[in-house]
């Protein structure tokens, strides 16, 4: 089963007087359950790619579909209910509500689906245990470390069980040790729940994680290659 | 509703995220909410005063006249209706109080004086509850009945008069024939009022000594009628009103006295103006706080959306967040104005300027009146506008487009 | 331009929005503060002015009490002669004698109490109005005419017009009996309805001889140049005052105190509302500007890392509140003379005005005017409470640490 379809799509900014081809006649395929890498020297398209799927951002031209659902045709309202039900966003810092704690950064995506207060709490703190966040539940993200606040941030993506979570460079304010963690969480997270994950990163350390990655250079994917996960 | 559950907690935290500038904004609220509230309540108390004193002398609410006697208040413009005729439409027709009175001018003239005044023969009986005379407070006595041959005059135009209780004064008017009809009247007692110019300008003896003394039977030149509450006379007046036919003019306070009936009016427009320049002068820290607010978490609103939350979530939320702030200004700024109304409650003693008041027909204690309309109407009108005032910079904030606000730095 | 003042309007500019909204809320208080005081200056001096050209004036020479009591005994002994005595020593003509007796006027169907004024046919126009209102007939001429100006309405009372004699009955001065035939010569008409009722003027001479008075008065009449003269005047009238009679001098506000307190009492309460407004705007400022330098912190630690001063940084802050309240009072006072100058032009009337203006004997329609001061005066005011507010945020920088100013995000 396909998970995320891309095709053909182009996305062109213009900073100062030069046209930046962000996404090039791109097209891309990812299968339910994959673990992607997208990796690029930054200005190489890979985030403007990921926010292409999650509906933050609308190319130019192409088709964009998740699932069955295509996502270039959507409205704002329609747009904001996909990402509510169907993805799972990490970015790569700022990515917590700041007068929100812990859990309830976490309850929030559910908190605005419309889950039962007693579901959410239960499901939020099995998440954050998950992750390895027990005790610190109550914790505003300013009381908490970077390596902390994106675990937060994973178990939030995470914790209303999305088929799709896209990350951001969610390992660029960590450092390796945390990094690795972090990552060792979302191939975890993988395994157990089969969630497909996009992760857009220029951290090298990343790859090794992964099944398949895609490198990407000057909006065009220049190296696709599938490699088993150390 | 459960959408307003998430966002109005997300509103509140972010409220006291920048706890100093909602302080110095809650303190601004209430400060003008106070104002509003407060200051509204004293002139209300005012002009209450000014129009429950201007009816006690009237008074009344609804009045019954010759067609001419308002132009013309002299004897020659006697009611065409005597007092049988007026006893047997009126008594016991429910009227919180009504009176038939003998009002002319006349002129008064102790040993030493004359001055001019205004002649009320009255029944004390009929007369309780609707005059300015304070039983309570008279040197000497009341008159007892429509039979009384005492005179009671104020105390202020005792001094002028150089007279005093158990002295003779000389009276003196005209009949319908332009003779003069004089009379000499012992006084009985001394009145004290809280506008001196009923203290100098009003005497009063027994109604049918008066029309003895004027030589006009049982004719009366006005009825007095007291309804429940000034401000909704129409009651009374329509009940009058079928009672009489077209000889004689029926008025309400307000068309008798205009002034007052204008300065009510004036109040009401005044109150809203207040409320409304007040929410003006506070409406621009209101926007550039919420402007501010808005702009330093573009990137969390930013998130939000990227989590899903709709514009329209935004929107409510940075709204819930003015409304609360709102909210809470006004709490506040109503209690201040509760709890600064409480002391002066009994009366606000301002004799310092009490002939001043008394040129704007008001007395020289103020009781604030704070109404339930008045504080609805401040508070409802603050978070009208407020409201309006909040939806630009809402707006603003649900049209961010996620992914630049997000990557705002 | 200085660096400085660059750096500040500079800085001001960051957030062109958050500037314009403080700048708004001073123009708006600014602009209402100088329509508000130019209305208000015009009422008062109009009120004086209308109310002391009837019968006041500036001043009056009279025998001491007769100002609480005016009792006819209470007299100014050969008042013509005091009068005269003046008018030469102070080289004005705007003086005159007065005698006042209170009196019962009949016509052949009418009788009324009425206050009547013996007035110097050849001065009184000079200190009072009511000689230039006289719309039917004439002003007296001789000053020992039995004759009569009565006002509009006690005409229409009494039914009598020019030419129709009229019966007075009073008390001389000596408390007999006075009676004389007068005839109408003018009717006067000064819009004012308790005056045109109730007040009659004759020549001082018949006055004299009808009451009894022997030469005397009660009162003597005078101008100043301007109000700000009255206080020199009246201490050179009390200088020229004769020795033998024990005469005293009440300026306009002892004569009539309800006229300086009602403006007492209008200003106070206005000066709420004033202050009210002045302080809504301080605290727009201080949260302006608290928040410019809360967000600020971190370049500020770079700065004072560099060697500046937390004082300096201080100056810099009070220097672009300056500048911001500088703009606003400039924008607010062209805004507040332009808005105060369509109505000098158009006039300014409101529902019920009228009525109120009747009372304080002004017209239905005023034409407020503005002035340098009462251009300057509000916003001066504001302008100072901004920079007052601005010093919370200044002296908060001494409270910088360095280290943790610039950690900061």
């Amino acid at each position: 089963m396909t998970a995320v379809r891309c095709v053909d799509l182009c996305k062109t900014y213009r900073q100062g007087d030069e046209d930046i081809k962000a996404l090039d006649h791109l097209s891309i395929e990812i299968d339910s359950g994959d673990f992607v890498c997208l990796m690029s020297p930054s200005g190489g398209g890979k985030t403007t790619l990921l926010n292409a799927i999650g509906g933050l951002d609308l190319p130019d031209s192409g088709e964009v579909w998740v699932g069955d659902q295509r996502v270039d045709r959507m409205s704002k309202g329609e747009l904001a209910d996909l990402r509510l039900a169907n993805i799972g966003f990490v970015f790569q810092a700022y990515n917590l509500i700041p007068v929100l704690t812990a859990q309830e950064n976490v309850e929030f995506v559910m908190q605005v689906q419309g889950v039962p207060s007693a579901e959410r709490r239960s499901k939020s703190l099995a998440i954050l245990e998950e992750v390895g966040l027990e005790g610190l539940e109550s914790r505003r993200p300013a009381e908490m470390s970077g390596g902390q606040q994106q675990r937060v941030a994973v178990a939030r993506a995470i914790v209303s069980r999305p088929e799709l979570v896209l990350a951001d460079e969610p390992t660029a304010n960590l450092d390796s040790r945390t990094s690795a963690e972090l990552m060792e969480l979302f191939v975890a997270l993988n395994e157990h729940h089969n969630t497909t994950f996009v992760i857009a990163t220029h951290d090298q350390s990343v790859m090794k994680y992964t099944r398949r990655l895609v490198r990407m250079r000057d909006g065009r994917i220049v190296e696709d290659i599938a490699q088993h996960a150390a | 509703m459960r959408m307003l559950s998430v966002l109005s907690r997300l509103a509140w935290r972010y409220l006291w995220r920048n706890h100093r500038r909602t302080i110095v904004m809650l303190g601004a609220i209430s400060i003008g909410a106070w104002a509003m509230i407060f200051m509204t309540a004293l002139t209300r108390g005012m002009v209450d005063q000014m129009i429950l004193d201007g009816i006690s002398a009237l008074p009344g609410h609804v009045q019954v006249h010759h067609p001419d006697y308002l132009d013309d208040p002299s004897i020659n413009n006697l009611l065409p209706l005597d007092d049988e005729e007026l006893e047997r439409r009126f008594a016991g027709a429910g009227f919180v109080a009504w009176s038939s009175r003998v009002k002319v001018p006349a002129v008064i003239t102790s040993e030493r004086e004359s001055r001019g005044v205004t002649l009320l023969g009255i029944d004390p009986a009929a007369e309780r509850g609707l005059t300015f005379i304070d039983e309570e407070n008279i040197d000497g006595r009341f008159l007892e009945g429509p039979d009384d041959k005492g005179i009671v005059i104020g105390a202020k135009l005792a001094r002028t008069l150089e007279t005093e209780v158990g002295k003779r004064v000389v009276l003196m008017s005209q009949d319908p024939d332009n003779d003069i009809a004089d009379r000499g009247f012992r006084i009985i007692g001394l009145f004290h009022a809280s506008m001196p110019d009923h203290e100098d300008g009003y005497v009063f003896v027994g109604k049918r000594v008066a029309q003895n003394m004027l030589r006009i039977g049982g004719a009366t030149t006005e009825v007095v009628f007291l309804g429940d509450d000034y401000r909704n006379v129409e009651p009374t007046y329509e009940q009058v009103l079928a009672a009489v036919d077209g000889s004689v003019s029926v008025k309400r306070w307000n068309e008798v006295a205009t002034y007052l009936g204008s300065m009510l009016e004036v109040m009401d427009g005044f109150v809203v103006i207040w409320v409304i320049v007040i929410f003006l002068a506070l409406s621009f820290g209101l926007v550039n706080t919420l402007v501010m607010a808005v702009f330093e978490r573009v990137r969390e609103i930013g998130l939000m959306m990227a989590l899903g939350m709709k514009p329209s979530a935004i929107l409510g939320q940075i709204i819930l967040e003015s409304m609360l702030l709102l909210i809470v200004g006004l709490a506040i700024g109503d209690l201040l104005a509760w709890a600064s109304i409480q002391p002066i409650k009994d009366g606000l003693d301002i004799s310092i300027v009490a002939e001043g008041m008394e040129m704007m027909g008001a007395s020289s204690i103020l009781y604030p009146k704070l109404l339930l309309q008045d504080v609805v109407l401040a508070n409802v009108v603050v978070l009208i506008l407020g409201f309006l005032a909040s939806l630009s910079p809402a707006w603003r904030a649900s049209r961010y487009e996620p992914v630049e606000a997000i990557t705002k730095v | 331009m200085n660096i400085v003042l660059r750096l500040a309007w500079r800085n001001l500019w960051r957030h062109s929005r958050r500037t314009w909204l403080t700048i708004g809320a001073m123009v708006f208080s600014n602009t209402l503060l100088v329509f508000m005081i130019s209305l208000q200056f015009g009422m008062y001096a109009l009120m004086v002015d209308n109310t002391l050209k009837v019968f006041t004036g500036h001043m009056q020479v009279q025998a001491p009490g007769y100002n609480d009591d005016q009792k006819m005994r209470q007299v100014v002994p050969d008042v013509a002669g005091l009068a005269a005595s003046l008018r030469e020593s102070l080289g004005s003509d705007e003086i005159a004698a007065r005698g006042w007796a209170f009196g019962l006027a009949s016509s052949a169907e009418r009788s009324y109490g009425i206050g009547i004024y013996g007035v110097e046919p050849d001065f009184e126009p000079r200190v009072s109005s009511i000689p230039g209102l006289v719309t039917e007939g004439r002003f007296f001429t001789d000053t020992n005419d039995p004759a009569i100006v009565v006002g509009a309405v006690l005409a229409r009372n009494l039914r009598a017009t020019i030419g129709d004699e009229i019966t007075l009955l009073g008390t001389g001065v000596d408390g007999s009996f006075a009676a004389a035939v007068v005839t109408i010569v003018g009717i006067f008409d000064s819009s004012v309805v308790d005056l045109d009722r109730s007040i009659a003027l004759m020549p001082l001479g018949a006055f004299q001889d009808v009451f009894f008075m022997n030469g005397a008065g009660h009162q003597v009449v005078l101008f100043a140049d301007s109000l700000s003269a009255v206080g020199t005047l009246r201490r050179e009238v009390e200088g020229l005052l004769p020795d033998g009679d024990d005469l005293v001098v009440h300026d306009w506000d002892a004569l009539q105190p309800g006229l300086k307190q009602a403006i007492q009492a209008d200003i106070s309460s206005a000066f709420f509302m004033y202050a009210i407004l002045v302080i809504l705007v301080a605290f727009s400022v201080l949260n302006t500007q608290l928040m410019s330098v809360l967000e600020r912190t971190r370049e500020f630690g770079i700065v004072m890392a560099l060697g500046l001063r937390a004082g300096r940084l201080g100056r810099l802050v009070m220097l672009e509140t300056a500048l911001m309240g500088f703009i606003g009072l400039i924008l607010g006072a062209i805004g507040g003379a332009l808005v105060t100058s369509w109505f000098t032009a158009n006039g300014l009337s409101f529902p019920g005005m009228q009525e109120m203006a009747a009372q304080f004997n002004l017209p239905a329609r005023v034409y407020p005017s503005v002035s340098f001061l009462s251009a300057l005066l509000g916003p001066l005011v504001v302008f100072l409470f901004t920079l007052l507010a601005a010093a919370y945020p200044a002296l908060r920088l001494h409270k910088v640490r360095i280290v943790d100013a610039m950690r900061t995000n």
